[in-house]
Parts: structure tokens; C-alpha cells; sequence
């Protein structure tokens, strides 16, 4: 324990210094009951997202381009926490859900690639990752071709996942196999992570971390390519992440195949049965399992504070405040209503507001 | 050597029919620095000629075949001289006949080779995706013929086939892996045909990879294999032949090819060098610097060549109006012998000397080689320099100028090596001519000193060539000029005298503070003077209270202070000298400690010798990086700065310029 203290006292109290900048409970009554976009936005200068906001005299920007430059105050705390750490392995977990968000700059640049746009005509739709990244971008975004930019990828980041799923990209001329490869490199990627932490108490408490992660995310995903794409339930199977915590492939497979959101809800574990119970949106399930995300990365910050789970846990309590953020924005913009706007947002982010550390 | 090439400026003016010919005869005297007529008062009232692009076209089509022509035939070598430089216009046409000639004996043979190349890549990879399949042995004919069942031959990533297998858990199927390879499964996926589509989907969400066969393909998949490995002998042996034929033809046209190619990017650039003539109605105009030795040659030349209807006339470059005026910057040509030329790099990178002044490159040879050696003497790491410096000149022709420096700085640690009495940092081997500096520390620090009081001095008299060939006199009241010099001098002198003779008499110290009073006094007080003396000449009033002359005093007082310490640390700058040459022999000596414990330690005279070997490998690849920075440093800040102002701009002959367009495809 002792030791423990030693290695986490640092990065734990840095932690828990960052969380205290999170978005509050007032914070969230008037960001949801500001009457447009410019006085949401007005409000948020007020908050800890101040600095990433753009200039009010200079007009409203574009959304997507808001988007990615509220991230950068997720991606400063990424440096952080990576920064606090004393140990390599432990870093290298932080950076492998870094990794996340130079897959989707990949994805970007995929598409630029493919569509034939520059680097300036996409670079407002870019996360930016700044120093904390590897990726020799210029070299990438210098590349003529998807074949000449899987070359310079290193295998054992993303360029292996990517070569294989080469020759369906070839065949079906579209991107979705590379993007989906993409997305199964980052959690490859994660899982490799967690299998070198050294500690078995810090393996314990991030496997339950990311394993329950990808459970959402399977649902999640199940739900996107039934109905949103449409796919038939020998595809889906194929385009899900192994190794959740509840949530089997057997599992994945049945709720591929169901026919209503009743039968779905009935197809997952208890645990989500529960969570789920009396939904009858599929658009509400998201919001829904967030917040039984966000109940476990709370518990995480209870008890025996000094392991890598903390930072972890906190990273991804973030990344949903900025999802939910964004929501917000969004539905602002379209001028819905605080209702339309409560039923899109994790209950955590439109109700029971900030989760008071434990 | 110490002055870039004298250049003039010439101008001709040349009727349209003659440009051609007088194109050529540029081409031939090649140091030729255009100016862009559209930048002279006549290029901007829009006589400006147009390059001929049509030519071009034509030219640009031509490189592209030959070019393809070489690439193919795989020639390489030396760029062939060119004696006499065509005629672009004319030239095109037998270029275009002997590049035809050179096509008609290749390209069929050229696209033969092609054609078995690519049949046989397909069969290697017909070959490789057949191996794959190998362990199982199926029968691929009896696979093909199924009534009932499809199959499907491919890979997939490792971490997929679970998830394939139960995602195909509604259908009749069987998943055979075959073989592990790369992260990546060979799989042999079988259903039955009505449940083909199903299968395909299943696969396609898994990133398979399918292996294309051939439903032609007959037999065992060794049998198979046996046969096409057999065909594939014969294709190699088919291509050999053909490979032959095509070395025979690179033989026989390579130097014709490379011939005409460097003809034709000659004509090309001299097409494109157009853009720099000015034209009013037929008439051309051309003007630049050429070196003033070869004017004679070029106005016999342009007159014969025009038969005395041209125009060539010749300005000294002080007359030219554009010059005088600053908007024109005369380039500098370097005059140097081969063996100093190298040094050009070393005084381009801190900066291309103008026209007026000293050119520096021979003096930064000489004393570099000579400050390199002395930091650096011994014969053994001469010698590897040298060999090093050998190695790049004959191996790398892009860094053959850093071979030649490498095999000087060699030479000169050689010759103080012999003077120091040191090989590989043993120094019994041969006697000291001169000393051995770590046993003679006092005398090598006086030694730098005095070479850094020589250096400086030799500095300050380049400043004043300088200052009188630009005529900038007023700055040689400045402590950077000959009043700045002479005080130098004089404390130089005194210190000489104290430390050779003895302390000085009461009349030469009488004599010293006198004169240097007077040289303190003149270089502070030059500057408000002067800049008093100007403003009473604009206002003609006898006032001798300016505003501002208390700042300027103040400020000349503080720059020449700082100017007259600098000297002083310039001169104590020089002493590193002493103390890398005594690094150098102290590295040699912890070698050779480290060397006599190791074998104490492990009992053997390899590992003696090894720390030896591996020593010296260090002490040449670190000490002589410090040493040559040491070098470029006191040459930089000791010695240029005193004199060297550089702002010039490098002369460009016809034929340096960067090559663009089709030329750079494959060149």
C-alpha cells in the first residue's frame, strides 16, 4: 500500500485536482436553460472550457469545428495524466486510449485521402492531439494514396489491423472496413495495455473499466448497424469487440437477430436488463447506458484511491461530460427543447449533475 | 584568389533570325549570369520576350522518351560532356531522328521483356497463393465440381475467426484453418450454395482476404504446384534471354542516349532562358555578367554569328546606373583553386561575399586547416581522416567537397602529428619536431594567443581593404576601423614587449597612453562630431547644441567599449587552441588507462587492444566533431566577424540552374 501510495499519491492528487474543473450541477441548469446557442455559449465562457472558446466578437463557428476544439481541453488532461505517471507501462495504457482520437484523425485523413480534400479543407474536423501524439502527420498527410499511408503506419500501432483489412477496402471501394479496423486497433491496442500493467490490483480495476466500456459499445454498435445501417446480423457480429465483461459473443449474435427493442432488452444480461427496463426508444438506450457507465467510473474513485484506474476513470468521465457538452450545443442549435435535450444526456450530465468524488 | 572573378556587364542586341545562333554560342561560354530584362526599366515598359512553347513541347516530349528509354534499358553513368552547344531550334530534329533510330532497334524487344515480366508476376503469385493451400492438399478440379456445397480459399485476421464462427451459427458451414501466417489465418470456408451470400457476407465483415484461383486449375494442389513451378523456370529462362538482348542494347545506345539527353536538357534550358530576353518587335535583347576575360571572345563570336548586325556592348559594373543605386547587386563568381574551392561551402553557409569586398575563402583555408591541425596533430588520426575523407570522394560524388576537406584536415593533423611526435596517441613511436603539448602547456597557450593576435590583426586589415575599396572612410575613425585597429595593436605591442623584453620604459608608457588616449578620444567622439557636422551643413547655422548629441555620445561611448572587450575576448577565444590540442592528448591518456586496467582486470592483450581500437574510434568521431566546431567557431566569430559582411549574391550560370518540369521526371 505504501508503495502504492508512492507511485499514484502524485498522479492521484492531479487527478482529482482536474476533476475538480468539471462541469458543475449549476453549471449544467444553465447551460441546458440558455435560450440559444450564443447565450450557451456566453455561459460556457464562464467555465473551465473559457480559454478553448473562440472569439464571441468573430460570430458562432461552425459546430464541428466547436466540437474538436472543446476537446482540447480533454486532450491537455491526457498529457497530464501521462505526464504524472512514473511508470512506463502505466503511460502507455493512458496513451493507448489516446490512441482513440488519433484513430479518428486517421479516419480524417482516410477520407481526405479518398474524397480528394486537403489537409486544410478537413483540418477543423481534426482532434487536436498535439505533442502527446507519435504519428509523423505531416509525412502521412504527404501521402498520395491509402496504400502509401498504411506504409507508414508502424504494424504494431495501426498498421497490421489496417493491412488486413486492406483488401476488403480494395473490394467494397468504400472506407468502412479500414475505419472498422481502425476502431479494433485502438481496443487491441487497450487490451495489450492492460495485460503488461504490472500490478495485479491496477489489471483488476481497468479490465472492469474497459470491459464494461466495450459492453456499451457492443450494444451500442449492435443498435447503430441494425438500425441505422441496416446490416444483416452476419455482419454485425463480425463488427463487434471481443472480450466485454457481460456481454458474450453468443449474446451479440442473439441480439443481432432480435426483431423489436423489447426482444433486444430481453436478449442482454440482468445487469443491463435492469438499466434498461421500461425504454422503448432505441435513441434513449444510449444516454441510458452512459449513465450506468458513469456509475462505474464513480465507483472507482470510492475506496482504495492509488492505482492507474483513477486516471483511466476520470479520462473517460470526461470524454462523456464533452460528448454530453456537445449534445447540448447541438440541441441548441436546433432550438430544442430542455426535455428533448434531458432525454438525449446520460442521467448523470441532465439530472444528479457532477458526481461528487469519493 | 582573394578577389571573386572580374564581371561586366554586357548587353546585346540581336535581330530575331540570329537568336537561335546566339543562344548556342551562350551555351557554349556557359558563365553567363542572365538578368531578367522584365527587372531593367525596358522589361517594365513590357518588351519582354516569350519562350517559344511550342519548342518546348516538343523538347519536353522528347526528354520524356529518352528518359523512358534509359530508365528501361537501365543505363547509368557519367553526364557526357557537350563540346559544342546546338542550335535549339535545329537541334530538335536530330534528336528527335536519333532517339526514333534508338526506339526502332528497342522497343519491340523493350516490350517483350514487359509482357514476361508481368506473366511472370502472375504466375509467382498464382504460385505463392497456392503454397498457402499446400498442407491440406485438396484437389482443387473436385472442389470446384461440388453440386451442393460452395468454398471459398482466403485469409483472416487471427483475432477474427470466432467471432466469424459464431456469427455463421444459423447456417451449415464448416471453417477449416489451414495454416497460421502473419497474424492472419488461411481458411477454407465451406457452405452450401444456397447459403452462399450469407457466407460471402460473413467473410467480407470478417476483412477476408480471398485467394483468387483459377476454376482451370486441374488436380492436386501439389501437382499444380509442380507443373507452374515448372512454367515458371521456362518464363525465367525466357526473360533471361530477354534481359541479355536488353544489356546488349544498353551497350550499344547507353552513351548514344545520354548523349542526346544531355544535348537536349542543354537546348531546353537554353529555350527557357527566354524568359529572360526582352524583345521589341524582332529585335532581342539579352543582358548580364560575364566574366570580363571572356567579353572578346563572346562579341567576336555574336558578330560572326550575326554577320555584324548585332549589338554588344560592354559596361564596367561601378557605371551601371541600377548599381549605384543599390537596385542592382553585382553576383560574385569564386576565383579559388580546386584544392580551396570546398571552403566556398563553409563561406556561403555564413553568408556570399558582395562584389566590393575581400572574397575570404582562401584565407578561411588556410587558417582552418592550420587551427584544425594543430587541435587535432597525430599522424594515426590524420591518417584515418584522410582515408575517411578518400572514401567520400571516390564513393559519394554528392559530398565530394567534404571528402576533400576531410582529406586536407587529415593532411594538416599528419603534419602537426609529425611536429607533435604522436601516432594513435603513442608519442615514442617517431621524435617531436616541435613539442609535445602536454608537456609544454605554458608555451602552446602563448603559441594560440599569438595566433589568435595574427588572425584578428590579419582580420583588421581585411576590414580596412574593405572599407577603402567601398569607400565607407568615415568608419575608419570607428573602433571597428583603423583607429579601432591601431589601438589593438598598440596594447597588442605593449603586451608583446612585457612578456618578451620586460616591462616598458617610462617614455613608452608615456608614449602608449598618449596614443591611446587619443585613438579612445577619436573613436568615441567621431560620431556625435560627424553627426554634428551634418546637421549644421543641412540647417547653415553656426549651433553646436544639437538635441540628441548626449545619446549618441553616450551610445558611441558604450560601443566602443563593447568593441575594444570583444577584442579582448577574441583574442582570449584563441587559447581554446591550446586547450582542445591538450583534450586531444589527455583523451589518448585516459585510453590508455582505461586500456592497461581492463587487461589487469581480464588478464589479456585482446581486450588490451580492443579498448585501444575502440578508444581512438571515439576520440576520431567526437574530438574531431568538437575540434571542427571548435574551428568553424573561432573562424566565424574570431575572424569573420572583423571583417566579413557578405549580403552578395552568388553568380548563376546558364546551366546551374535547378532543373524543373519533365527534366526532373527521371533524371
Amino acid at each position: 500500500m505504501l508503495l502504492a501510495a508512492a507511485r499514484y499519491g502524485y498522479p492521484n492528487a492531479k487527478v482529482r485536482a482536474l476533476r475538480s474543473r468539471k462541469l458543475t450541477e449549476q453549471d449544467r441548469h444553465f447551460l441546458l436553460d440558455a435560450k440559444d446557442l450564443t447565450s450557451c455559449l456566453s455561459y460556457l465562457a464562464t467555465t473551465s472550457y473559457s480559454p478553448f472558446l473562440p472569439d464571441p466578437e468573430k460570430g458562432i463557428p461552425e459546430l464541428s469545428a466547436l466540437e474538436r476544439q472543446l476537446a482540447r481541453p480533454l486532450l491537455d488532461h491526457y498529457a497530464k495524466v501521462v505526464h504524472s505517471l512514473r511508470g512506463a507501462k502505466e503511460r502507455e495504457l493512458i496513451l493507448a486510449l489516446f490512441r482513440r482520437f488519433e484513430a479518428e484523425n486517421l479516419k480524417i485523413v482516410l477520407r481526405a485521402l479518398f474524397a480528394g480534400f486537403s489537409r486544410d479543407a478537413v483540418s477543423h474536423l481534426l482532434y487536436p492531439v498535439g505533442h502527446l501524439s507519435d504519428l509523423d502527420w505531416d509525412t502521412l498527410w504527404a501521402c498520395k494514396s491509402i496504400g502509401e499511408l498504411l506504409e507508414h503506419l508502424r504494424p504494431d500501432i495501426f498498421g497490421r489491423s489496417l493491412q488486413h483489412a486492406l483488401p476488403q477496402f480494395e473490394a467494397q471501394g468504400r472506407l468502412f472496413p479500414l475505419e472498422m479496423a481502425l476502431d479494433f486497433s485502438c481496443f487491441r491496442l487497450l487490451r495489450q495495455a492492460v495485460s503488461a500493467l504490472g500490478k495485479r490490483y491496477d489489471r483488476t480495476v481497468t479490465e472492469k473499466i474497459f470491459t464494461s466500456y466495450i459492453d456499451i459499445l457492443n450494444i451500442l454498435w449492435v443498435i447503430r448497424l441494425k438500425i441505422d445501417y441496416g446490416l444483416p446480423p452476419e455482419e454485425i457480429v463480425n463488427y463487434t469487440l471481443p472480450e466485454g465483461n457481460e456481454i458474450t459473443l453468443d449474446c451479440l449474435n442473439r441480439l443481432s437477430r432480435v426483431k423489436d427493442i423489447a426482444e433486444f432488452i430481453n436478449q442482454l444480461p440482468p445487469v443491463f436488463r435492469h438499466e434498461l427496463s421500461g425504454i422503448r426508444d432505441w435513441g434513449k438506450i444510449g444516454p441510458a447506458l452512459e449513465t450506468y457507465f458513469l456509475k462505474i467510473l464513480a465507483r472507482i474513485f470510492s475506496g482504495q484511491p492509488f492505482h492507474i484506474g483513477v486516471g483511466v476513470a476520470y479520462l473517460l468521465e470526461k470524454e462523456i461530460e464533452l460528448g454530453g457538452l456537445i449534445t447540448v450545443l447541438q440541441a441548441k442549435a436546433k432550438n430544442l427543447t430542455v426535455e428533448e435535450i434531458g432525454n438525449r444526456l446520460p442521467r448523470q450530465f441532465s439530472e444528479i449533475g457532477h458526481v461528487q468524488a469519493g | 584568389m582573394f578577389r571573386p572573378v572580374k564581371l561586366t556587364r554586357v548587353t546585346i542586341q540581336i535581330p530575331e533570325d540570329y537568336i537561335s545562333a546566339v543562344m548556342a554560342i551562350l551555351g557554349d561560354l556557359r558563365l553567363l549570369h542572365l538578368i531578367r530584362v522584365e527587372e531593367t526599366p525596358l522589361g517594365r515598359m513590357g518588351y519582354v520576350a516569350h519562350v517559344n512553347t511550342s519548342l518546348l513541347a516538343r523538347y519536353d516530349v522528347l526528354l520524356v522518351r529518352i528518359n523512358s528509354l534509359l530508365e528501361d534499358l537501365q543505363v547509368s553513368g557519367p553526364t557526357p560532356v557537350i563540346g559544342k552547344t546546338p542550335r535549339p531550334d535545329k537541334a530538335i530534329f536530330r534528336l528527335e531522328e536519333e532517339c526514333t533510330a534508338v526506339e526502332k532497334e528497342s522497343l519491340e524487344v523493350l516490350e517483350q521483356r514487359k509482357n514476361l515480366r508481368s506473366t511472370l508476376f502472375e504466375h509467382q503469385s498464382l504460385i505463392a497463393r497456392l503454397r498457402l493451400l499446400e498442407p491440406v492438399g485438396v484437389e482443387l478440379d473436385r472442389l470446384y465440381r461440388l453440386r451442393y456445397t460452395t468454398f471459398h480459399a482466403g485469409l483472416i485476421p487471427e483475432e477474427n475467426l470466432e467471432r466469424l464462427e459464431t456469427s455463421l451459427g444459423e447456417i451449415h458451414h464448416t471453417l477449416i484453418p489451414i495454416d497460421r501466417k502473419e497474424g492472419r489465418v488461411v481458411l477454407l470456408a465451406m457452405a452450401l450454395k444456397e447459403d452462399n451470400a450469407v457466407l460471402l457476407r460473413a467473410l467480407k465483415s470478417a476483412f477476408w482476404d480471398p485467394l483468387e484461383l483459377s476454376t482451370e486449375l486441374q488436380g492436386n494442389v501439389t501437382t499444380i504446384l509442380e507443373r507452374l513451378t515448372g512454367e515458371e523456370q521456362q518464363i525465367e529462362d525466357d526473360l533471361a534471354e530477354l534481359e541479355k538482348k536488353c544489356k546488349d542494347l544498353a551497350h550499344q545506345y547507353g552513351g548514344k542516349l545520354r548523349q542526346l539527353r544531355e544535348e537536349l536538357l542543354i537546348s531546353r534550358q537554353l529555350i527557357l532562358a527566354q524568359e529572360k530576353f526582352g524583345q521589341i518587335d524582332h529585335t532581342y535583347l539579352l543582358t548580364g555578367w560575364l566574366p570580363v576575360s571572356l567579353f572578346e571572345e563572346l562579341r567576336q563570336r555574336v558578330m560572326k554569328a550575326s554577320s555584324d548586325n548585332a549589338l554588344v556592348e560592354q559596361i564596367v559594373p561601378e557605371e551601371v546606373k541600377e548599381v549605384r543605386s543599390g537596385i542592382l547587386t553585382i553576383p560574385i563568381l569564386f576565383n579559388n583553386p580546386a584544392l580551396i574551392r570546398p571552403f566556398e561551402r563553409l563561406t556561403t553557409l555564413y553568408g556570399t561575399p558582395s562584389y566590393e569586398e575581400v572574397e575570404p575563402t582562401g584565407f578561411l583555408a588556410i587558417t582552418f586547416l592550420l587551427l584544425f591541425g594543430m587541435m587535432f596533430g597525430d599522424v594515426g588520426h590524420g591518417g584515418v581522416l584522410c582515408a575517411l575523407g578518400y572514401l567520400i570522394f571516390k564513393k559519394m560524388y554528392r559530398y565530394l567537397d567534404y571528402g576533400i576537406i576531410l582529406m586536407e584536415c587529415g593532411l594538416s593533423a599528419i603534419v602537426f602529428g609529425i611536429l607533435y611526435g604522436s601516432v594513435f596517441g603513442l608519442e615514442d613511436l617517431i621524435p617531436a619536431l616541435w613539442m609535445h603539448p602536454m608537456e609544454n602547456i605554458a608555451y602552446f597557450m602563448k603559441i594560440s594567443v599569438v595566433i589568435g593576435i595574427t588572425m584578428i590583426s590579419t582580420g583588421l586589415i581585411l576590414n580596412l581593404v574593405n572599407i577603402l575599396h567601398q569607400h565607407r572612410y568615415g568608419e575608419l575613425l570607428s573602433a571597428s576601423g583603423l583607429a579601432g585597429a591601431l589601438f589593438y595593436w598598440l596594447i597588442t605591442a605593449l603586451a608583446i614587449r612585457y612578456f618578451l623584453i620586460g616591462p616598458p620604459t617610462a617614455l613608452e608608457i608615456m608614449f602608449a597612453k598618449t596614443a591611446g588616449g587619443l585613438l579612445f578620444a577619436l573613436m568615441i567622439l567621431q560620431r556625435p562630431i560627424r553627426q554634428l557636422l551634418a546637421r549644421r551643413s543641412r540647417t547653415k547655422k553656426a549651433r553646436f547644441s544639437v538635441p540628441g548629441i548626449g545619446v549618441t555620445f553616450l551610445e558611441s561611448l558604450v560601443e566602443v567599449l563593447d568593441e575594444l572587450l570583444r577584442y579582448l575576448a577574441n583574442t582570449a577565444s584563441f587559447v581554446r587552441i591550446a586547450a582542445f590540442a591538450l583534450a586531444h592528448a589527455g583523451l589518448f591518456m585516459a585510453v590508455f588507462t582505461l586500456a592497461d586496467m581492463v587487461q589487469r582486470a581480464q588478464g589479456s592483450g585482446f581486450f588490451y587492444w580492443l579498448t585501444l581500437v575502440l578508444g581512438n574510434v571515439v576520440i576520431i568521431g567526437l574530438e574531431g566533431l568538437v575540434v571542427s566546431i571548435q574551428t568553424v567557431r573561432l573562424e566565424y566569430y574570431e575572424f569573420f566577424s572583423k571583417f566579413f559582411q557578405g549580403g552578395g549574391k552568388p553568380f548563376q550560370p546558364l546551366f546551374e540552374e535547378k532543373e524543373s518540369g519533365p527534366n526532373s521526371l527521371k533524371s
